[in-house]
């Protein structure tokens, strides 16, 4: 093997002073040879960012300090230990030698300068490009991201270009002075599957081609098996296992890979299986129990030619000028004791299209009935009374609740709004429905700030369920969570279905935590569901080409199987914004087998 | 060039408001100009003689369409204390307080944006306390006591500036920014400490993000990361606090320019204001409104430059 580029020695890493010292990384000791591609992987607070912000010494910005370890870089002029270089080589080093891409595009650029200036400032200073030389380099670097116009981008700033687009600028900042090292924090975390899949396509190619060392942080697992040569798996500051990517699936050493591994929900594997079925956790030691649909199925909530548009308002009267089509012509059934998934990409309309139905947005027409109730029918007063029967659970756990209320208070929130229950019947429903959510009750004096992510969406869920609803709403409810809690809160929301009957609707992103929760799955694009039908049909036989390249862009949590050997590019979204006097035409489906239903374009 | 447009006519209307607030507020306040005139221990057939010859019987509706046509075709109308056009006497102390209002906002931006960085980039450390309790102390005391210290130490104490007075630029030049200064100074000190505040939360906001870590991987010095990528992103907010200050500004200079017998616009509405000289109080608050909607207008204008992602809007 070729010697290492970087290799890291016994770090530690500590914030904070005196009795306030918190260590975030204890002793982590790996290292990286050139044309490799090492994955570093743990869930929130694992040390896994400290240690990549401390290679390029950043870590130094967030308040953290190095006490103790080596990291040897392997300069040109020989090697060079990071943890005691003063200020000037490493402003040398960051951006030349080592380059780094983090996870949000949409905040990784400088809102008031071009994108030609971001480009070229660090070509200025590391190589001493001036004017158009730098400018040519620029360009080339855009070309190399593959972003299509590269001349017109130059000029532009960051809020003209795409998510998608940014990442791939920020991509070209590091990899504008050909570093020998890249580190990429999360960097495709906050993008949908399809752009995902093309920036970790790009990523790889630049490695092949420029022979670089990347250094890959992530928390999920399926990224890993995608793009990882060899694995380093963090929990709580230290490193539990490394080892070939290969060989860290197939078998896992560590007590906490094996709970990792086993957490992650995989595309294809629920393939043959009649009904969802919880996630079988290690230490688990009940089986679980699968949730299959009733007989003689009965529909709770029926969705028919829902339509949303929002109005978009310009020129100097702030006219109404435009709708953005965010629902359009949405028609599905979800029984009771089901869970129907409404899965797509950010934009495609299935938040609003949750919405719509507990009227939290107003449609633009459209039924929505839930248990043969007409919901869009309801004066204020009805509804009022209607939302008993439907509850949502919403994405961010820490932004749903008040955080200057006890918990007690928020979940019996709902019970004293609709006149429930008072005094001690009140406080003995509240400590069931913690019980319910396996919480412990002496959290039901707790502010919010005290609780994990999962306890907290535990709480929202609990929140939910006070008022006995036939329906849930969940938007996102696990995408903010880490895999092992995701893989319990998930689980959780299968006990109370099978437990207590109810419905949910499930809106998420992610095609592999849908396969395992759906009895029927719906796709949604540019407003319009192209694809409904009972799971198995959807993951098993994709009809619509949309469908085809979502399941194409998901990353699978295995190795063997690879999808990144050539560049992908797939069509970009056009916008749902259409003229005031745009007629849409209505949804048509063909049948492909019963209740398969396809868009017909 | 939509956006300057639609600015404008905003503009426009909302100083066609304030013209008739201004007209009816005059107009409620117990007493007429013609009581004004003659005093109130006069004749009431003469009186109620004078009320007919300066049209204050008529429909408050003509009088206010008589009154703006005045503004809009320059007769401002005579002031009754000072008995001059007040066109005129207005334009004179509009140059005198324009150069204290520009100079206390110079010097309060020259000093609370090195500071309110100063104190982000030195975040929750002894620096920061500093600027922290030095803005403090500014926000706290009121305009004229600064006016009052800064008399006793520049004029009394050591002689080197007039401590009242005021002379035209086109006169002197120098002797005008030697008379301007104190009452600028008075002024500036107060709303550095509002700027400075301001800095200090925006650019602690922007040092949180992730561009300017981006910037340090780059390699880029710490001076560049925070004064350029850094500043360039604070600049906008704190100009909009600085153009909302010239209304505070336009508030303050009443009193101190009184301290400082500066005669300028404040001295001018405080003298219309004591002495009920009607037509004069109804052009000092409408010239006010207009400069301070100027100012906030120009301040937008700049943010477009600086922004670019306002230029779409």
């Amino acid at each position: 093997m070729t010697e290492a580029i970087v290799t890291i020695d016994h770090l530690r890493v500590t914030f904070g002073k005196g009795a306030d010292t918190v260590t975030a990384v204890k002793d982590v000791s790996f290292s990286i040879a050139p044309g490799e591609t090492v994955c570093v992987v743990g869930e929130s607070g694992s040390g896994k960012s400290v240690t990549s912000l401390s290679l390029m010494r950043l870590v130094e910005f967030g308040g953290g300090s190095i006490v103790d370890g080596r990291l040897t870089l392997m300069r040109k002029d020989g090697p060079i230990d990071l943890a005691q270089a003063d200020t000037t080589t490493m402003r040398s080093i960051r951006g030349r030698d080592i380059g780094m891409i983090f996870q949000e595009p949409m905040t990784s650029l400088n809102p008031v300068f071009t994108i030609e200036r971001q480009l070229t400032d660090g070509l200025r200073l590391h190589l001493g490009l001036t004017g158009s030389a730098a400018r040519a380099r620029a360009l080339q670097l855009l070309r190399d991201v593959r972003i299509p116009e590269p001349e017109r981008r130059l000029k532009q700033y960051p809020h003209e270009l795409s998510g998608g687009m940014r990442q791939r600028v920020v991509i070209a900042i590091a990899m504008a002075c050909e570093p020998r090292l890249l580190i990429a924090d999360e960097p495709t975390t906050a993008l949908d599957v399809t752009i995902q899949a093309e920036i970790l396509a790009l990523i790889n190619r630049l490695k092949r081609e420029k022979g670089m060392a990347v250094m890959f942080i992530t928390h999920d697992m399926a990224v890993v098996a995608q793009i990882a040569d060899r694995v380093v798996v963090m929990y709580r500051g230290d490193v539990v296992e490394e080892g070939p990517v290969a060989e860290i699936f197939a078998n896992p050493k560590a007590e906490y890979t094996k709970a990792l591994l086993a957490a992650v929900p995989r595309l294809g594997e629920m393939q043959g299986k009649a009904a969802p079925e919880p996630l079988r956790l290690v230490g688990q030691k009940f089986v679980p129990k699968s949730l299959p649909p009733a007989a003689q199925p009965e529909p709770l909530l029926e969705v028919k030619n829902l339509t949303t548009y929002f109005p978009v308002r310009g020129g100097p009267l702030r006219r109404h000028t435009a709708n953005v089509h965010a629902v359009e012509d949405v028609s599905f059934t979800l029984n009771k004791g089901e869970t129907l998934s409404l899965v797509g990409e950010s934009g495609c309309g299935k938040s609003s299209c949750g919405r719509s139905i507990l009227r939290l947005v107003e449609p633009t027409s459209g039924s929505v009935m839930l248990d043969r109730k007409d919901v869009l029918a309801c004066n204020p007063r009805d509804l009022r009374h209607l939302r008993r029967d439907m509850q949502m659970i919403f994405q961010d756990p820490f932004a749903s609740l008040n955080p200057y209320m006890r918990l007690m208070a928020q979940v019996a929130e709902p019970l004293r709004n609709f006149g429930l229950a008072t005094g001690s019947d009140l406080i003995d429903r509240v400590a069931a429905l913690f019980d319910r959510v396996d919480l412990p009750r002496s959290y039901m004096r707790r502010f919010p700030h005290e609780l994990s992510g999962g306890q907290r969406q535990r709480i929202a869920i609990a929140r939910a369920l006070a008022v006995n609803p036939k329906l849930i709403i969940a938007d996102e409810a696990v995408s903010a969570l880490d895999v092992s809690v995701q893989a319990q809160v998930l689980n959780l929301m299968m006990e109370l279905q099978a437990d207590l009957g109810l419905s949910f609707l499930f809106i998420s992103h992610d095609m592999a935590v849908v396969e395992r929760v759906s009895h029927h799955v719906a796709v949604m694009y540019l407003g319009r569901i192209v694809e409904i039908g009972p799971r198995a049909a959807i993951f098993e036989n994709p009809q619509h080409a949309y469908t085809k390249t979502l399941m194409l862009a998901v990353p699978i949590a295995d190795p063997n199987t690879r999808k990144l050997d050539s560049d992908l590019s797939f069509k970009p979204i056009p916008s749902p914004m259409h003229d005031r006097s745009y007629r849409p035409t209505p949804s048509t489906y063909d049948t492909v087998a019963p209740g398969h239903l396809v868009l017909r374009d | 060039m939509a956006y300057l447009i639609n600015r404008l006519m905003s503009v426009v209307l909302t100083l066609f408001l304030i013209s008739i607030i201004t007209f009816a507020v005059t107009n409620i306040l117990p007493g007429d100009v013609a009581m004004m005139i003659m005093g109130t221990q006069s004749n009431p057939e003469a009186l109620a003689g004078l009320r007919e010859s300066l049209g204050l019987n008529d429909p408050l509706i003509m009088q206010y369409g008589r009154w703006i046509g005045g503004i809009l075709t320059g007769d401002w109308g005579t002031s009754l204390v000072f008995k001059e056009p007040i066109g005129p006497l207005i334009a004179q102390k509009v140059t005198a307080s324009a150069l204290i209002v520009v100079m206390s906002m110079t010097i309060a931006l020259v000093c609370a944006i090195p500071l309110g960085v100063w104190a982000a980039v030195h975040r929750d450390r002894w620096q920061d306390s500093t600027a922290s309790t030095v803005a403090l102390i500014g926000v706290s005391l009121p305009d004229f006591f600064w006016g009052i210290m800064l008399i006793l130490l520049f004029a009394r104490g050591l002689g080197w500036l007039p401590s009242s007075g005021f002379v035209h630029p086109v006169d002197d030049f120098q002797l005008a920014i030697r008379h301007a200064f104190l009452p600028s100074l008075a002024l500036g000190l107060g709303l550095m400490a509002h700027l400075t505040r301001m800095t200090r939360a925006t650019m602690t906001g922007i040092l949180g993000q992730e561009f300017i870590r981006v910037a340090r991987a780059k390699g880029l010095s710490e001076g560049t990361v925070v004064w350029r990528y850094g500043l360039a992103n604070a600049i906008g907010p704190v100009m909009t606090v600085a153009g909302l200050q010239v209304g505070y500004l336009f508030g303050s200079i009443i009193v101190v320019e009184s301290l400082f017998n500066y005669t300028g616009m404040g001295w001018l509405t405080y003298q219309a204001l004591l002495n009920r000289d009607i037509p004069l109080i109804q052009g000092s608050v409408f010239v006010i409104a207009a400069v301070v909607m100027l100012a906030n207008l120009a301040v937008d204008l700049l943010y477009t430059l600086i922004d670019p992602r306002i230029r779409l809007a």
